[in-house]
Parts: C-alpha cells; structure tokens; sequence
C-alpha cells in the first residue's frame, strides 16, 4: 500500500540514521473545486530533522501542512504517526497526537497576555488559574528551547517576532513533538530569522520535528535536512543534507523551468527630479509616523525604500499619492506641489501607486477588469465602457492576464493576475502620462513566474524613463531591483545606500533598528 | 463517548449557480406556505382552501389584481428607497417616517397652492413636495452619518415616531392647516381637485403606477451606467478603494440618503393624489415604509427586481387582507405569511452563498485502491 517513491534518504547530519519517522502521509490526495491541491502526495518526517515543503503558491504545501495538523481531511491517503495509522478530524486532533502548526498570520488574542494566549484552547483549565505558577511553566517551557519571552506582557505590545514566539511556544506547551511553521520568515527581519532558525535548532536537537513550509531558497537551504518540492500538487523532487541542496536546481523542480531573477539596474543615466520630498513628517492621532524625511527619485531610477513592515511604509506611500495629508513637509511631484491636493490632482501631474492591498484599495473586487481599469481614470457622467473596452482587452493581452476578458471580475482573479491587472492600469497611464510610479510590495505573494513578470514590467518602466519608488519588506526584492536603497525605522529613513555596493548585514542591521547613519 | 455521526458542514460557494438564484427564492415561497399550513391546520382552516383564496384575491380577480398593482405602487416606491440606500450598506430604516412627511408635504402642496393650476402641472408638483420633505426628514441623519458616522438606522428609526407623531399633531390639533374644518370628526383636508388624479375606470390603480415603474427602471439605470451609480459601487464595495481613486464618499453617501428619503417621501405624495387625497391618519398603522424593506431584501437591493418583488408581496398583502372579508380567515395569517416568507427568503441566502452538505464523521480512513 505505501509507495515509496521517494529516494532513499540519508538521515539528518546531526543524527544520522537512527531517527525514526515521526508522522508520515501516505499518497494524499486533496481536491478543491477545479483544483487538485494535492495529488497522491508522500511525505515523511523524522524525529528531530527539519524537512522543508517547498513550493510556489498554489502548489499544494499549505493544504498538505492542513492535512498533516488535521485542519483538512484528505480525499484520499492516509497519515501515519509512529508507525500507526492515524486519522485527524480537526486540529486538536492533531494536537492530541503531537502535531501543531504555527500559522503564517498569527491566532493571538492582543489583548490577552502571553500566557493567557499560551492556554487559550486547553479544556482541562482549573476554575480558578494560578498565574504565578502559569507564568512560570509558560517561561519555563519557553526558555528551554531558548526562546525567551515575558509571560506577562500583553500580545498587543509585542514585535511580530516576539509573537511568533509566543505561538511557538504555544505549540510546545500544548506538547506539540512535530510543527509546522508556514512561511515563518515572511513577517521577519534577517535578524529576527537568525534568532528563529536557532530556535529551530534548539527544538530538533530536543528531538522535535519540524516541518518548515517556504519558498524561499536561500534560507531552505540553509535550515533544512531534507526538502521535498512540490509543483501543481505533486512532488517534484526531494533533496537531502543539510546546506548541500543547490537552489538553481530547487528553482527549476519548484517552477519547471529555468528562471532568471537576477539584479537589473539603471542602464543609463538618471536623469531630472521627478519626485522631491523635503521634511516630510506626519502624526496620526499625535503619534508620529513619518518623521522629518527627504529624498529625490529621478527620472529612470528605481529608489528602494526597505523596511519591516509597520515603519511609516504605507504611510509613506499615502502621503506621496495624495491619500493622507502630512502634518508638516512637502511632495512635489514633476514641479508642482501636490502636497494636500488629493490623488486626483497627484495623477493629473504624473503619479501612479500600485498599493500594497491590491484587492481592496487598489482594485475594487466586485468589479470587473474593464470597471476596476476606470477607477483611477476621468470618468464621464454616464460612465463610457464601449470605448474602454478594446483597450481593456489590448492589455489583457499586453500583460498576459489570464483573464476571460475585461468582464472578468477582479475578485476572481489569482494574485498574480490581479497585481497585473493593476500595474497594467497604472503604467497605462489614466489622468495624465505616468512620470512617477509607487509601488508597494509589488510581488508579495506572488509565484515565481508572476514575480518575474512584475518585475520585468518594473524595470521596462524604469527604461522608459519614470522615476519608480519601490517600497517593499521583501529585501533581497529592493537590494536586487534598486538604484538606492533608504531604511524606513520608525518613520525616519536612517540609511541611504546605493543598491549595486548595498550589504545586507548593513540594511539589515539598519531595519532593526541597530544603525550607525549611513547617510552621507 | 457518544458523538453524533453526522456532522452539517457550510462550505463557501465561489459562485452561486444561476439555477439556485432562481430556485432559492420560489423554494423559500414554498417554504413559508408550509410553515404557514402548520398554523392554518392547527387552527382549523384548510391550507389549500386559504392559499387558493389568497391567490384569487391577490392576482387571479380584476378587482384582486388592480388593487395589488395600486399597492405595489407605493410599495416599490419604498422598496427602492429602501435598496437604493442599502446597496451602499446604508441602512435607511426610516422610510416610514420618510413617508408619512411625503404625505404631509404632498397635502400642503395640493392644498395651499389650491385649484389654480392644470392637473398636468400640479400633480407633480405635488409628488415634488413630497419627495422633498422626504428628503427634509432624513437630511440630519445623513449629514450625521456623512460627517461624523454616526449609524443611521438608529437616527431614521427614531425620527418614524417622530414623523407619526407629527401625522396625528397635523390631524388631530384643531384648526390645524391639514385638517378638514368642515367637520368635527378629526380628518384630513381635501386637496384640490386638481391635485387629485382619477383612478382607472372602475379600479382602484392610479397611473401613478406607472411612474413608479419609470422611477425604478431610470435609478436602475443610473446605478448601471453612470458616473454617480460608479462611485455608489465603488464605496459600497471597497471604502479604501474609494478614498484610493480621490472619491469623495461622504457627498456620494449624502446624496444617496437624500435620495432614499426623496423615495419614500414621493411614495407619500402619490397616496395624495391617488387614492387619499388628503392626509389618512390610519397610515401610521400601514407600515408600507417598513413593508419597503422587506420588498428590497426579497430582491436582494436589484433595482431591476424590486418590481417584481414588490407586485408579489403586495399581492401577498391583498390576498391575505381580504381573507378576512371573503373566509372570515384571521387577518394575521396573512401578516404571519408576509414574516415567514421574509426570513425564509433571508434564510435562503444560506443555500445561494454555501454548499451545504452532510458528511459521516469518524469515517474509516478512505481506502485507496492501488490501480
């Protein structure tokens, strides 16, 4: 019954050989309307190894990580847990046999404290909670995987690191052996990964399993014992040892083709200000967000704005578009102030913004694509949709969109598309020819494909001669896309590097907080 | 430990088929009969014998069906003013008190400017009055709203007892402008002749009717292809969206309240120059603001639907009001039908926007046949 298609593995270097396998799924099969997640999907972990799902969105690993903690039943298959067959009717089933995720967006209370969030869900609670001695079990078990958090404090205050602390930790107490991290470096600072990938090294020496799901090359490299790859709902491939896997190769098992994500830069001259900001601050609610910045982005330059999220980015990117008056400074954009004069006004001299939220702010779901490309544009007072809609169709075709026409609804739309259905309006120009194009996190969430799209279209834009502000938390995204690079922390930009000699350890270093000023 | 097998499990539909968006409504009708039977057996009337008389009197008779096209005429009217609001998730639940000020301004219209002018040009000036003083009624909330948020269905809710109580002041005070002088019996006074329109032949359906029908069809296409029905969708949609493209959502939320309260305030001003011609103080026990309400969630705020919506449930309406005349059949089951079927069509929704399956739990793990 058990295929074992899979190599013959060698077992983890630390502890080679003798590890036994900890929880196995036996050709799973998951099906979704139109979809096969999974199909007939092997995979095993062994008792202190990290084992890395890896795969481009939509491949399949975060319903085959739902499978293995009991969030989804499979259609067909079956799980193993120390060699006994096993069946999950819900998380806390999977709980029951050991098994917890850490989920990508966090199941915290705010306002509760971190151990009121470590217990959250235990049903054999007391009446009457004994907090000291609470505190104590929730540190303790925290400190000996040496992840140290206060279990006094309250959720609400804690840093996104120290939260997924918390829901580690969570899963510990709850006596989690196996975890699934999905996609725990996402929300991280290379910091904060630092100190995560040691907790994981902490946990599998203490003969934890973990299944870490990315797709990220670079740090699956890094963290894991074995990588299975997983493509359309199938496993493409399984690498093993530590550090050896070589990510061009992961690269093609994960997209099926070689794929070229290298740095492009400025291949000429930059020329004239499009975008001048000078003492820009802003304060919401008498808390200050944005504080004291200024810089230039030129004609035919890419300028990077890096940052963990929750710095001033988005803040940023409102105020230039026009969306959020600043308390104090100035926008100029292509010569004319548009400080306080509303996104209108800003588009009318040049400015495009691809926000963050593609579904939601910059693309309205319930619409269709021709409807969502007039919503940045001069509309007349019975709204002309005839005359749009070659146009709508022409960059449908222009930019790939798998669409089945410009009535296709946004919502309906895979990120990808969406995003392309985005750029494609912005760089299409609306109330006036794009001089000055904002984008934010423009491939976040995105498959290796799309990414590449994107970003070709990015740098097709920078060629054509518009100025580009890029703000994203994907670093290796602004070090490998940017002409110069700016630190946002707390507000103020407190680095300024150019892209081509930028260090990581730097910008880095920069974003936690922990900078020398760069600025020259 | 003894579990239940059977576990219902809702699962989000991507799409609603568009078999079900037409069956889920007929089959929430049905519904409503049924539970509506249980009542009729329990009380001694026979189901079938009640529906079939229902039907007559509401569609199926001349006098039935020109007396359910006269109501729907005020009911789309409100029905429209309701879903107008609510397509932008504005919840104005003050249509009836919208329209009480409709029948107010209306008869101060008719009255004052007295019978110096064509009917042609009275009569909307008339329906213009009423629309305006409906607009009046509901202006504070939608500035509150519009400015500061404040939640409009507590504020338009609250102003209907204050409407109704302005009805029975007008009315009921002595020599009050509304009321007739020539009688001591509280009632209203007569407009002018030429602010009343004549009934066609021996119904009781004003042509009214057909304005209604031209209002809803010309906001049906103002929602679908303007500028002004573009910003709605927009805002109603995504806020963010919105303050994304520069619009301006509080002047956009100001005039559709305006709007919504115009609607129901015109459906006032034509009971003045149809059927009432002067301020009915019994209206207040109508609720046909209220029953607008319930025409827009049957139509699920379609525009386009709101008519066919408004036509079946007030033939409901006839055909249970006259139960009483022609079965001696308690006029709440009628009322009752009008409820059951609301949140059976409201219920309904569940089955258009979920799969709805039951699945065995502590199944054996599937078997796989290895082929």
């Amino acid at each position: 019954m058990s295929t074992t298609s899979h190599e013959v593995a060698q077992g983890p270097h630390h502890n080679s050989g003798a590890a036994p396998t900890a929880l196995s799924a036996h050709s799973i099969d998951k099906k979704f309307p139109g979809v096969l997640a999974n199909d007939s999907v092997d995979f095993d972990v062994r008792a202190g190894e990290v084992h890395t799902l890896l795969g481009e969105n939509g491949a399949g690993k975060s319903t085959l990580a739902a499978v293995l903690c009991g969030l989804y039943q499979p259609d067909a298959g079956y799980l193993m847990r120390n060699g006994k067959r096993i069946n999950l009717s819900s998380p806390r089933a999977g709980l029951h046999h050991g098994i917890a995720m850490v989920h990508q967006h966090f199941r915290l209370v705010e306002r509760f404290t971190v151990s009121e969030n470590v217990i959250l869900g235990s049903r054999d609670l007391p009446f009457r909670l004994n907090r000291r001695e609470l505190n104590e079990k929730v540190a303790a078990v925290a400190e000996s995987y040496g992840l140290p958090i206060e279990p006094d404090a309250t959720v609400g205050d804690l840093s996104v690191g120290q939260r997924q602390r918390v829901e580690i930790v969570k899963a510990l107490y709850q006596g989690a052996e196996i975890l699934l991290l999905d996609e725990p470096t996402a929300v991280l600072v290379p910091t904060e990964v630092e100190k995560l990938f040691e907790n994981v090294h902490a946990m599998t020496a203490a003969g934890k399993s973990i299944v870490f799901i990315s797709h990220k090359l670079g740090e699956v490299v890094e963290i894991s014992d074995r990588v299975t790859v997983l493509r359309n709902g199938r496993v493409t491939g399984h690498v093993s040892g530590r550090g050896t896997a070589d990510t061009k190769e992961l690269a093609r098992l994960m997209v099926g083709r070689d794929i070229e994500l290298n740095a492009q830069r400025a291949t000429h001259a930059t020329g004239h200000e499009v975008l001048q900001i000078r003492n820009l601050s802003l304060s919401i609610n008498n808390v200050s967000v944005l504080n004291d910045i200024s810089f230039n982005v030129h004609a035919g330059e890419m300028v990077g704005i890096a940052g963990v999220a929750g710095n001033g980015q988005r803040e940023l990117a409102d105020t230039i578009a026009g969306l959020v008056s600043p308390t104090t400074g100035s926008v100029t954009i292509s010569g004319a102030m548009t400080t306080d004069c509303g996104p209108i006004q800003a588009r009318e001299v040049g400015l495009a913004y691809v926000p963050e939220d593609r579904l939601g702010m910059g693309l309205v779901p319930s619409m269709s694509i021709l409807d969502n490309l007039l919503l940045t544009r001069d509309r007349q007072t019975v709204v002309d949709r005839v005359s749009v809609r070659p146009e709508a169709a022409r960059l449908i075709e222009q930019f790939e969109i798998k669409a089945n026409g410009p009535d296709h609804l946004a919502r309906k739309l895979s990120g990808g598309n969406a995003q392309k259905v985005l750029l494609a309006r912005e760089l299409s120009g609306g109330r006036g020819a794009t001089k000055l194009l904002v984008v934010c996190s423009p491939t976040r969430g995105l498959d290796v494909g799309a990414i590449e799209t994107v970003r070709r279209l990015l740098n097709d834009a920078r060629s054509a001669g518009q100025a580009i502000l890029l703000i994203s938390e994907d670093l290796d995204e602004v070090l490998s896309l940017s002409d110069r690079v700016l630190v946002l922390y707390r507000g103020a930009v407190v680095h300024e590097t150019p892209g081509e000699t930028a260090q990581l350890s730097q910008v880095g270093a920069a974003m936690a907080g922990l900078a020398s000023d760069g600025h020259a | 430990m003894m579990r239940i097998p059977f576990r219902v499990v809702f699962e989000q539909r991507g799409e609603t088929p568009r078999r079900l968006s037409l069956l889920v409504p007929i089959a929430s009708v049905l519904a409503a009969l049924c539970f509506g039977a249980i009542f009729l057996l329990a009380t001694g009337y026979s189901p079938i014998d009640t529906y079939s008389n229902m039907f007559r009197d509401g569609f199926a008779s001349f006098n039935g069906i020109t007396d359910t096209l006269a109501l729907s005429t005020v009911l789309i009217c409100t029905g429209i003013s309701a879903a107008f609001a609510f397509q932008m998730n504005l919840y104005n639940i003050g249509g009836e008190g919208q329209l009480y000020l409709g029948l107010i301004g209306g008869a101060w219209a008719g009255i004052a400017l007295g019978d110096h002018l064509p009917t042609l040009i009275m009569v909307p000036i008339v329906l213009l009055c009423g629309a305006l003083a409906g607009a009046a009624w509901i202006f504070v909330p939608a500035l509150v709203r519009s400015r500061l948020g404040t939640s409009e269905i507590v504020s338009t809710l609250l102003l209907t007892y204050i409407a109704a109580s302005l009805i029975k002041h007008v009315i009921y005070t002595p020599g009050s402008f509304f009321r007739n002088p020539n009688t001591s019996f509280p009632q209203g006074r007569m407009v002018a002749d030429s602010a009343s329109l004549d009934s066609f032949g021996s119904s009781r359906l004003y042509p009214t009717f057909f304005v209604a029908l031209i209002i809803a069809g010309a906001l049906y296409w103002v929602v679908r292809r303007t500028e002004f029905g573009y910003r709605i969708k927009v805002i109603s949609d995504s806020p963010r969206a919105a303050h994304y493209a520069g619009i301006n959502a509080r002047r956009t939320t100001m005039w559709v309240m305006l709007i919504s309260g115009a609607l129901s305030g015109l459906a006032g001003a034509m009971l003045i120059v149809g059927p009432y011609g002067k301020i009915e103080p019994s209206i207040i026990t109508l609720g046909y603001g209220y029953a607008g309400i319930v025409v827009a969630a049957l139509a699920r705020n379609n525009l386009g639907l709101i008519i066919v919506s408004g036509i079946l449930f007030s033939g409901l309406r006839v055909g249970g009001n006259n139960l009483q005349v022609t079965t001696s059949t308690p006029i709440h089951i009628g009322v009752m039908l009008q409820g059951a079927i609301l949140l059976f069509a409201l219920g309904g929704e569940a089955f258009r926007r979920y799969h709805i399956h039951v699945v065995r739990t502590h199944v054996a793990p599937a078997k796989k046949a290895l082929s």
